[in-house]
């Protein structure tokens, strides 16, 4: 299994007190596996990604990503791990505005630990996301559709064995849409596994295999209704 | 290459991106800091080079120097006094002197006229070698007179090669141009006009037989105290003031004007921490999301406060060697053209010395830790209270 999230619970501060965002969540996700959790806004989805990314950290629970808890290691090992095992897709395109979109596609390279040479690996990629003529593009440059792949490039530059997207083609026309999740679904056949929360639930007829989950008020559900 | 190393010259590759990303702001705050620094230097390196200046000429002024005081009110010294003093054991010389202040109505200078004996005073063949051209005139010799480069240039000015001054009685008198004074004494020589001891007290109306002061020579400088001590309840109508004192005053006068003038740049420079604090610790959305991608994407925090220290530590030291280095050169080969008149004085005749000081690391050090510190503060500490919060906000767009 390369993703656990055992008891898992997130509280934030609100009007009427401590509010759960995430509310004892179990989730299991193997490698290879496309899982959509859909919900509406508000309903705990971006939580619990940002605890699976080992970005936040759990009231309570553990999360084990390749069978290592996120919060019992160090912040380098936590770092590195969202380095190399982890790819983000943010819900907006999250681009460093004052670099191009080479330089952006390459910044978790810039990190260090992976050999320099690799502009040649970031244009591939950026080629296979429909932008190879835009590489030195600034952000302002380019279109809402055109950032958000340059940040699936970005996401994408390391191999990492896991996806992590939060409403990945929100505020997308129906084509761009379609280029990232067929763009998805190529690598999820090469064996990287995603999480995808997102409120549309056209997304799951994209991919061949997915998982469709569904987060009611910090709880997960298997789609029938059962606990996850 | 060994990774550890690679991911610190990623992280210099990518602050130096960054600097040059933000180039135009970075270059105006490394101008303003540079400008500051160079001011507060510059007046540090003056204030060194006066008091060292002021400190080498003041080694031949006579251990003890006596002044008579009525009223609270300088008056002559009796010539009889020299007498009196003869009985106190250690004194090696006692040499009269007179002196005053001459206002030039033509010129609006004060020069300070000076009349003595340098036969009788130990190290006055010194004298000699402190002139630029001319000789000391004969101890015997009246109507001569050794003038300053300042008073030179007012001579000039004037169109004259006697130096002509008016008597109480608005009686005139003139004197030949025996010597003048080298530059380098310019510090203490620059308005001087040294003459016959006779001729400086008939230009005052000094009654023969007294002086304005009278200079003691002490054989054993260790006994310069004791003396002094001895003279004051010997004499008690008079002041009796040692060249330790006088030295005292004079780096009291360059104190006050430097600390004026250091009090006023420290000033500029808190506004400019403060101003680089304020700017840093606002950091913009921009700024703050770019670090919470970075750290989604796997940076740590202390690569980001690796960027941000590096970025601080380049501009603020790039500025610190700047600001120096132009201090320096303002100093001394310009003459701190730009602080002398607050510095060396506000007369119509200023001195032309030029300045030679020794770079003194203790200064530099001072400098530095008043400038660069706070600013890598201002810069680090933000940017650490935006890296240590967690990230997950980027990924709603905050």
């Amino acid at each position: 299994m390369i993703i656990q999230c055992r008891c898992l619970t997130k509280r934030y501060p609100a009007d009427q007190g401590m509010v759960a965002a995430v509310n004892n969540v179990n989730l299991v996700v193997a490698q290879g596996e496309f899982v959509i959790i859909l919900g509406h806004s508000g309903s705990g989805k971006t939580t619990l990604l940002s605890l699976i990314g080992g970005l936040t950290e759990p009231d309570s629970g553990e999360v084990l990503v390749n069978g290592v808890d996120n919060w019992h290691q160090s912040d380098e090992a936590l770092s590195d791990m969202r380095n190399r095992t982890i790819g983000f897709v943010f819900q907006f395109a999250s681009l460093i505005p004052t670099l191009t979109s080479l330089e952006n596609v390459l910044l978790p390279l810039s990190f260090g630990r992976v050999p320099r040479g690799s502009h040649e690996q970031a244009r591939e990629i950026l080629a296979r996301v429909g932008l190879g003529d835009k590489m030195h593009a600034y952000p302002g440059q380019l279109s809402g559709g055109q950032q958000r792949r340059i940040a699936i490039a970005r996401a994408f530059i390391n191999q990492p064995a896991i996806i992590l997207a939060d409403e990945p083609t929100g505020d997308l026309d129906e084509e761009t849409e379609n280029d990232i999740l067929r763009i998805f679904r190529d690598y999820n056949e090469h064996g990287t596994t995603f999480v995808v929360v997102t409120h549309n639930v056209h997304l799951a007829r994209t991919q061949k295999n997915p998982r469709v989950l569904e987060m009611r008020q910090g709880t997960l559900l298997e789609q029938d209704g059962r606990f996850a | 290459m060994d990774s550890g190393l690679r991911k610190h010259l990623n992280i210099l590759d990518y602050t130096l991106l960054s600097l040059w990303r933000r180039r135009l702001k970075n270059l105006s705050i490394l101008l303003v800091f540079a400008g500051v620094i160079f001011l507060v230097a510059s007046f540090e390196l003056v204030t060194q080079a006066l008091t060292e200046t002021a400190d080498r000429a003041l080694r031949n002024v006579p251990e003890i120097t006596l002044q008579r005081l009525s009223a609270g009110r300088q008056e002559t010294v009796p010539l009889t006094y020299m007498e009196r003093l003869r009985g106190i054991f250690g004194i090696r010389e006692i040499v009269p002197r007179v002196w005053g202040y001459y206002f030039d109505e033509v010129s609006g200078a004060n020069y300070t006229v000076m009349g003595m004996d340098r036969r009788r005073m130990p190290g006055g063949k010194e004298m000699d070698l402190a002139l630029a051209r001319g000789d000391m005139p004969d101890p015997e010799e009246r109507g001569a007179a050794v003038i300053g480069q300042g008073v030179e240039t007012v001579l000039r000015q004037k169109g004259g090669s006697l130096l002509s001054l008016f008597r109480p009685d608005l009686s005139q008198v003139s004197f030949e141009i025996a010597g003048v004074f080298a530059p380098a004494t310019d510090i203490l020589t620059s308005d001087l006009i040294v003459l016959h001891p006779e001729d400086a007290r008939d230009l005052f109306r000094i009654p023969s037989g007294m002086a304005t002061d009278l200079l003691v020579y002490v054989a054993n400088a260790d006994e310069v105290s004791t003396i002094a001590r001895k003279i004051a309840t010997l004499l008690p109508d008079t002041r009796v003031l040692t060249r330790t004192q006088i030295r005292k005053t004079y780096q009291v006068v360059f104190g006050w004007r430097s600390g004026f003038a250091s009090v006023c740049l420290l000033t500029a420079l808190t506004a400019f921490v403060i101003f680089a604090w304020d700017k840093a610790s606002g950091l913009s959305p921009e700024e703050r999301r770019e670090i919470s991608v970075l750290k989604i994407l796997g940076w740590e925090t202390a690569d980001i406060l690796a960027i941000r220290f590096w970025e601080g530590l380049l501009v603020a030291g790039l500025a610190f060697v700047l600001g120096c280095t132009a201090a320096y050169v303002h100093v001394v080969f310009y003459d701190a053209s730009l602080f002398r008149p607050v510095l060396v004085g506000w007369s119509v005749i200023r001195p032309d010395l030029r300045l030679l000081p020794t770079p003194e690391l203790a200064n530099f050090l001072l400098i530095f830790c008043g400038s660069v510190l706070p600013y890598l503060a201002a810069t680090v500490i933000p940017a650490w209270r935006s890296a240590s919060v967690p990230a997950e906000t980027a990924l709603s767009g905050m």
